[in-house]
């Protein structure tokens, strides 16, 4: 199977998904609902769409193509309202954040539909642990060549991108030390990880015929790396973000991205290389475990610093491609939240750590998916 | 000199021998139906009837006199469980809930009734079977969905039907003794023992989920301290109700409501109390197999047999119609009216209360209501069970 073209999309468009957890009002675990609510949305007037995911206690919302940060967060809002009305009606919770703090993986069903089956029987259990939720970002790339690289460009921010979203401390009752925990589960994925140094479309549809020869993967989706090309939208989808605890968080971080984005596509800063990825996985366990503190090391100088202190620093590099794209108020938030080193990680294990039991957590990140612009 | 040092032939056996092998073969009649995919307290039912005077008769109707304590106790605790479930603000986010449930409860009283009256059942009669049949058991709800560690809508929906169709039921079903009253010339207490029954477990359901809030804020209710604190707060409310000659029916169940409507976060114990509960279910439905004999069967039998089909027209009937207008399907609409078929323990107690009050009634009564429960008792969960399971509500788990 030959890999699609890449669709031509408008260069710096983005679109958001985010996956949801689906909880009960009772005990604020993790409930079978997801077909109740697609019913109750079915028929709902709003911009964007809602999805079904791989078990029934999760729910994907996805904004259609945006121009930037108030068109994103004016879709992501419509959607969660309507996703809030609905849900009154069926008495049950939807929150964000990349892990259930204590849901037991055993009892996760998988969504009835043949890609969830399919993917249930390949994987087994490592389906039903996959009981995970992340913020995926797309952004719309003019050709697949400037698409390879803005995907190795981002992957020097994707330390970044993990610390800011980072919301999933807790996984199976357990606080695992981790500030994502999420990106552990990924990794159990044979085909995670990060995409093949390849630099032309050329090269990676050479790459991607020689994977599909062996009978490993047969489309795009078999892959699940931290950023991969969807040249069915002419877009690069970054994936590792945990889904935020708010959708101001979550669009915040799709304005960061976007101008990251625009800084590498116009600017052309940087010569990637592979050697870049030397230190890749170094940087992103460090991100997944220690957030803003955690140590980046540069790919090219190789000093050490601190991921927060790289954030700030990027921050200042793009301001005036924020500013271009009107996403300087959000960028300014994400600033003094690496300031202040708060993340929804660090909320959520300081909302522990004064007595909360796990379920009141889940609650209260309930409340604050609802609430009007939390960040 | 006589000193009793050894044994008299042939051995006497205090109650404790019978009582330990009727737990061991409720038990274990328990766990074969739970490996024949059929749940567990169908096969307590099964069992506690076996026991019971209707075979092999190791327990008779004093049984449940003797202990009846125990059954209020597990019917409290499990009614409080079902009343903190249940989260009245629901019904003001989907009042098409509320609509289901006034069905369920107006259908079931008027087709029973409607049937059992048609076919020369004494108005009487028909009335207080149709107002118990109203009902469904919460024991049996409970125990099927927490084996099957059952979640979602249906389940849900089924907590809060049970709750409130039970809560109708009682409150019917005093409005039946009331008439008996009147029946005796006696008007002023037609009106003042209802009245009394409501307003004693509406005072008292609200003074538990006091007691309820102020263990709550000192300690965890899932701790073993804070378990013991519930029970122990269970216990003196049936003994002060019974001493106040209350059911222990709605006190416990308005007081989960209260807790739920001032304080949404999550209660969590043990669920049922863990063994504890466990226990005191089983040992329930061997008490309340003990008062149904083969010849109070055989009375029952024939008008039960009309009540139970009508009963199951009417709450299929309701769910169906009203289900879908509440976000569900078709099917699980109709899963719904099925999930609710149990009647077991609760309507027995209901009518042997009756009984007290009018022996001659209450027998009659009694005999219809235990041989519906014979049927509704042991096949009412199993249809539970698999409605849950056609919804893909039941996460195929074992308790533990």
């Amino acid at each position: 199977m030959s890999l699609e073209a890449f669709a031509v999309s408008r260069a710096l468009s983005i679109g958001v998904e985010l996956e949801l957890q689906l909880v009960g009002t009772h005990d604020y675990d993790l409930v079978p609902v997801a077909e109740d609510l697609l019913r109750a949305t079915a028929d709902a007037d709003v911009e964007g769409d809602i999805k079904p995911e791989m078990t029934c206690s999760m729910i994907e919302i996805s904004t259609g193509v945006c121009d930037g940060h108030a068109s994103a967060l004016q879709q992501l809002q419509a959607l969660r309202d309507t996703l809030g009305s609905a849900a009154r009606r069926l008495n049950i919770g939807i929150c964000g954040g990349g892990t259930h703090p204590f849901q037991h993986w055993g009892e996760r069903r998988i969504f009835d539909g043949p890609r969830f089956r399919h993917l249930s029987e390949l994987y087994g259990y490592l389906a039903k642990q996959f009981t995970v939720f992340g913020q995926h970002v797309h952004v719309g790339c003019p050709s697949p060549d400037v698409a390879l690289y803005l995907l190795h460009g981002l992957s020097r921010y994707i330390p970044h991108l993990i610390a800011l979203s980072a919301s999933s401390p807790f996984v199976q009752g357990s606080d695992t030390g981790f500030e994502s925990a999420r990106l552990n589960s990924v990794l159990a994925f044979p085909l995670s990880g990060r995409a093949p140094f390849v630099q032309s479309w050329a090269d990676f549809e050479a790459y991607f015929r020689k994977m599909s020869d062996t009978g490993v993967v047969s489309s795009m989706k078999d892959f699940y790396w931290d950023i991969r090309p969807k040249p069915e939208y002419g877009t690069i989808e970054i994936r590792v973000m945990d889904t935020p605890l708010t959708i101001a968080r979550a669009a915040a971080i799709a304005a960061y991205i976007q101008t990251l984005a625009r800084y590498l596509m116009i600017e052309r800063p940087i010569q990637v290389a592979e050697d870049d990825y030397l230190v890749y996985t170094f940087n992103r366990f460090q991100a997944c475990r220690f957030g803003y503190d955690g140590t980046y090391v540069h790919p090219e100088t190789h000093e050490h610093t601190t991921i927060g202190e790289e954030i700030i620093a990027s921050l200042a590099r793009i301001e005036q491609h924020a500013i271009e794209l009107g996403a300087d108020v959000a960028l300014g938030r994400l600033h003094s939240d690496v300031t202040n080193g708060s993340n929804d990680a660090r909320l959520l294990r300081e909302s522990r750590a004064s007595g909360t039991p796990l379920p009141e957590l889940v609650m209260a990140q309930c409340a604050r998916w609802m609430k009007e612009d939390a960040m | 000199m006589d000193l009793n040092v050894w044994p008299a032939w042939p051995l006497h056996f205090g109650g404790l021998l019978y009582a330990g092998l009727a737990l061991a073969v409720t038990a274990i009649v328990g766990e074969v139906c739970r490996r024949a995919d059929i749940p567990r307290v169908a096969g307590y039912a099964l069992a506690g009837l076996l026991l019971g005077p209707a075979a092999l008769g190791w327990f008779d109707a004093g049984a449940l006199t003797t202990y009846r304590g125990i059954v209020d106790l597990c019917v409290a605790l499990m009614l409080f469980e079902l009343g903190i479930r249940l989260d009245a603000r629901w019904f003001g986010a989907n009042p098409g809930l509320l609509a289901t449930a006034f069905a369920d409860i107006v259908l079931a009283l008027l087709i029973v009734f409607g049937a059992l009256w048609a076919a020369g059942v004494d108005s009487d009669l028909a009335y207080a079977v149709a107002a118990i049949a109203v009902g469904a058991s919460p024991i049996a709800l409970m125990r099927v969905a927490s084996e099957g560690r059952a979640s979602g809508q249906v389940t849900d929906r089924m907590y809060a039907l049970c709750a409130l169709s039970l809560a109708a039921s009682v409150i019917l079903l005093n409005l039946a003794i009331g008439g008996l009253h009147g029946a005796n010339r006696d008007w002023l207490l037609a009106i003042a023992h209802p009245l009394y029954q409501l307003a004693g477990s509406a005072l008292g359901g609200a003074l538990i989920a006091v007691a309820f809030g102020a263990i709550r804020k000192r300690l965890n209710p899932g701790s073993e301290q804070g378990t013991a604190a519930i029970v122990a707060v269970m216990l003196l409310a049936v003994a002060i109700l019974t001493a106040l000659r209350l059911p222990a029916l709605l006190a416990p169940l308005f007081a989960g409501v209260i807790v739920k409507w001032r304080d949404p976060r999550p209660h969590l114990w043990p669920p049922q109390f863990g063994s504890i509960g466990g226990l005191l279910v089983i040992i329930s439905f061997i008490l309340a197999g003990s008062t149904i004999s083969l010849d109070l069967l055989a009375a029952g039998a024939g008008v039960a047999a009309l009540a139970i089909a009508a009963r199951t027209a009417a709450k299929l009937c309701a769910s169906a119609a009203f289900g879908p207008a509440t976000g569900l399907d078709r099917r699980k609409s109709i899963a719904l009216g099925l999930a609710l078929m149990p009647l077991s323990v609760v309507a027995l107690l209901q009518a042997i209360d009756v009984r007290s009050l009018y022996p001659e009634f209450g027998e009659r009564l009694l005999a219809v209501v235990g041989a519906m429960t014979l049927v509704l008792g042991i096949l009412g969960p199993i249809a539970t069970w698999r409605a849950l399971q056609r919804c893909n509500e039941l996460h195929g788990g074992d308790e533990r």
